[in-house]
């Protein structure tokens, strides 16, 4: 069963005991994603804030929607105690089924109209998250909208902005974003305007998979709608052709303007640090702001794992670096980000290994954009989705000298990662460490360590013995 | 009552005292608006009391680190709501 929206999502977390209703006055600056934060590391619930401070009742925040793999296997419909693994492999059967959006005429997301003098950002909560950050966010876990106008391309992407002035946001979407790229590409030759929505508080599905990793000429919609099993509901803006999710809570629609600047940041990212000083934002001139009835925020209170940014991005990235190993025959068995390594660190198992083959997996995932830092290879027997296995691994079978690969990614590294100096993070310079952790293929087989788990040292008549014997032993 | 305003330094040589220079401040008044933006000429002073018709300015360093005093600013001229230069070096990006 797919939610519409956060508010059909809320009573369902409602019903697992997996949300907090805070209806105690809480502070948009700072107050309010504190909480959410110390729930985040806590691996608490989500929290809905339903009064702001200087704000109308109604007007809320809503916070930690997807933080958990439970919550999110909540939000595809599962049962929340689905083991990660399961949840893996329905995410990847169901994003092989795109379904395209159907546009509607009528929508929640139209119930209030802000046109003309009357637009102004500063009548919605927009928290300030972290102390420090450049300014208060109206877009985190938000999707941010545009269209390629020489096809039918629209590319949703989830980048941060935040309030400037009644009438301006400012972003950092980054300069080989699909954003940027239609902006430079598209907009800037022709000297024209981009028009653009920031939507905050669509479904948890859509903003998932706002940030995930798509082709260029993919539209995030259809992957909404496989997530979703049905096709998400669009509706035209006031202002421009782009279309938006209609159950979403807020939507700003306005024109990014190619010429001009604005300070924007610092902000403390995904990586769980503030790393990187503010700069020149991308405008965002707002033209139009619809709403619903009590519209509520949605805000990632990003920081030290775990997070929304974590989970989405664990599962994302785990699933466009499958399809990316695959496409090239790799002999891969699965994929996972643990989510404790903030999108850094990814592990693949494969059912053939060697230096070869890993050196292949670490050119095949630093092809493009290089957001890791740390890509582990293990053998089949190891679950990718057992950080405790992974990390056994890592300590017994990687050959410090030659299962250590240091390779740098001129121009693809990420700026946002705080081990690179400043002058690393300005020139897009990275590089990642290849731990291979599996036997070479030269090893012969009688040669190879004997793994000494219950499920590996032991035949299986004893292994069936002792697992029905257990209870009878005294353990519970 | 003096105003209070932030700015959030790139580099420490923006720091320059009694010369007017131009910046990015946001507004720190209570209320709904708090932390608008604005783009100013200004003239800044590390003590309160070379400026005494001046407003409060917080200072944070780039990634947002407080300076335990604030300084004085006395804004001299409006900037304007946005900086008139490319967010992107557009052409190096074309190149790529």
């Amino acid at each position: 069963m797919a939610f519409k929206d956060n508010r059909q999502f809320i009573e369902a977390l409602e019903r697992t005991g997996d949300i907090v209703r805070i209806k105690q006055e809480v502070d948009w600056e700072l107050e309010a994603a504190a909480i959410a934060r110390r729930s985040n590391e806590m691996q608490g619930p989500a929290c809905l804030f339903e009064k702001i401070k200087d704000y109308p009742e109604g007007f809320g925040i809503f916070s930690g929607g997807i933080a958990s793999y439970r919550r999110l296997a909540i939000a595809l419909g599962l049962s929340p105690d689905i083991p990660v693994r399961d949840m893996f492999a329905e995410y990847e059967r169901r994003e092989q089924h795109p379904i395209k959006p159907v546009v509607v005429k009528d929508g929640p997301c139209k119930e209030n109209v802000m046109l003309g003098d009357d637009v102004d950002v500063f009548q919605f909560p927009a928290p300030l998250i972290h102390d420090g950050d450049g300014g208060r966010y109206l877009g985190t876990w938000d999707i941010v909208i545009n269209q390629d106008p020489d096809s039918d391309w629209t590319n949703w992407g989830t980048y941060r902005f935040m309030l400037h002035t009644r009438r301006a946001l400012v972003g950092q979407p980054l300069p080989l974003s699909h954003l940027a790229m239609l902006l430079t590409e598209k907009y800037v030759p022709a000297n024209k305007p981009m028009p653009v929505a920031v939507v905050t508080g669509a479904d948890q599905l859509s903003t998932l998979v706002g940030g995930a990793g798509y082709r260029i000429g993919e539209s995030e919609a259809d992957f909404a709608g496989a997530l979703a099993q049905e096709p998400i509901e669009l509706i035209k803006c006031e202002t421009s052709d782009l279309l938006v999710p209609a159950h979403a809570e807020i939507v700003i629609e306005g024109e990014v303007i190619p010429r001009v600047t604005q300070m924007e940041g610092p902000f403390g990212e995904y990586t769980g640090y503030r790393s990187r000083p503010g700069g020149d934002g991308v405008i965002c001139q707002v033209k139009a702001i619809t709403y619903r009835n009590s519209p509520m925020i949605t805000m990632v209170s990003l920081g030290t794992p775990i997070d929304e940014a974590g989970v989405s991005g664990g599962i994302t990235m785990a699933m466009a670096y499958k399809r990316r190993l695959k496409k090239l025959g790799l002999p891969i068995t699965d994929v996972s980000l643990p989510l404790e390594g903030a999108c850094h660190v990814v592990v693949v198992g494969v059912t053939k290994g060697g230096n070869e083959i890993a050196q292949q997996v670490r050119d095949a995932l630093t092809s493009r954009r290089v957001p890791i830092t740390k890509i582990i290879v293990v053998d089949q027997d190891i679950d990718v989705f057992n950080f405790g296995e992974v990390l056994h691994a890592v300590g017994t079978r990687c050959h410090s000298v030659r299962g250590v690969m240091i390779k740098e990614h001129p121009g693809r590294g990420n700026p946002l990662t705080p081990c690179y100096s400043t002058e690393e993070r300005a020139h897009g310079l990275g590089a990642t460490a290849l731990l291979d952790c599996t036997y070479p293929l030269d090893w012969p087989e009688n040669d190879l360590p004997v793994k000494s788990s219950f499920n590996t040292i032991y035949p299986e008549s004893i292994r069936q013995k002792v697992t029905e014997n257990w209870q009878r032993y005294g353990f519970k | 009552m003096k105003k209070e305003y932030v700015t959030w330094l790139v580099r420490d040589e923006q720091l320059m005292e009694e010369q007017e220079l131009e910046l990015t401040i946001r507004d720190l008044t209570p209320g709904r608006e708090k932390y608008t933006g604005l783009n100013v000429k200004a003239i800044l002073s590390s003590s309160p009391d070379k400026l005494p018709d001046g407003d409060i300015l917080w200072i944070r360093s780039g990634t947002g680190v407080l300076h335990p005093q604030p300084w004085a600013i006395k804004i001299t001229g409006d900037l304007g709501e946005f900086l008139s230069r490319s967010p992107f070096n557009y052409a190096d990006l074309l190149a790529k």
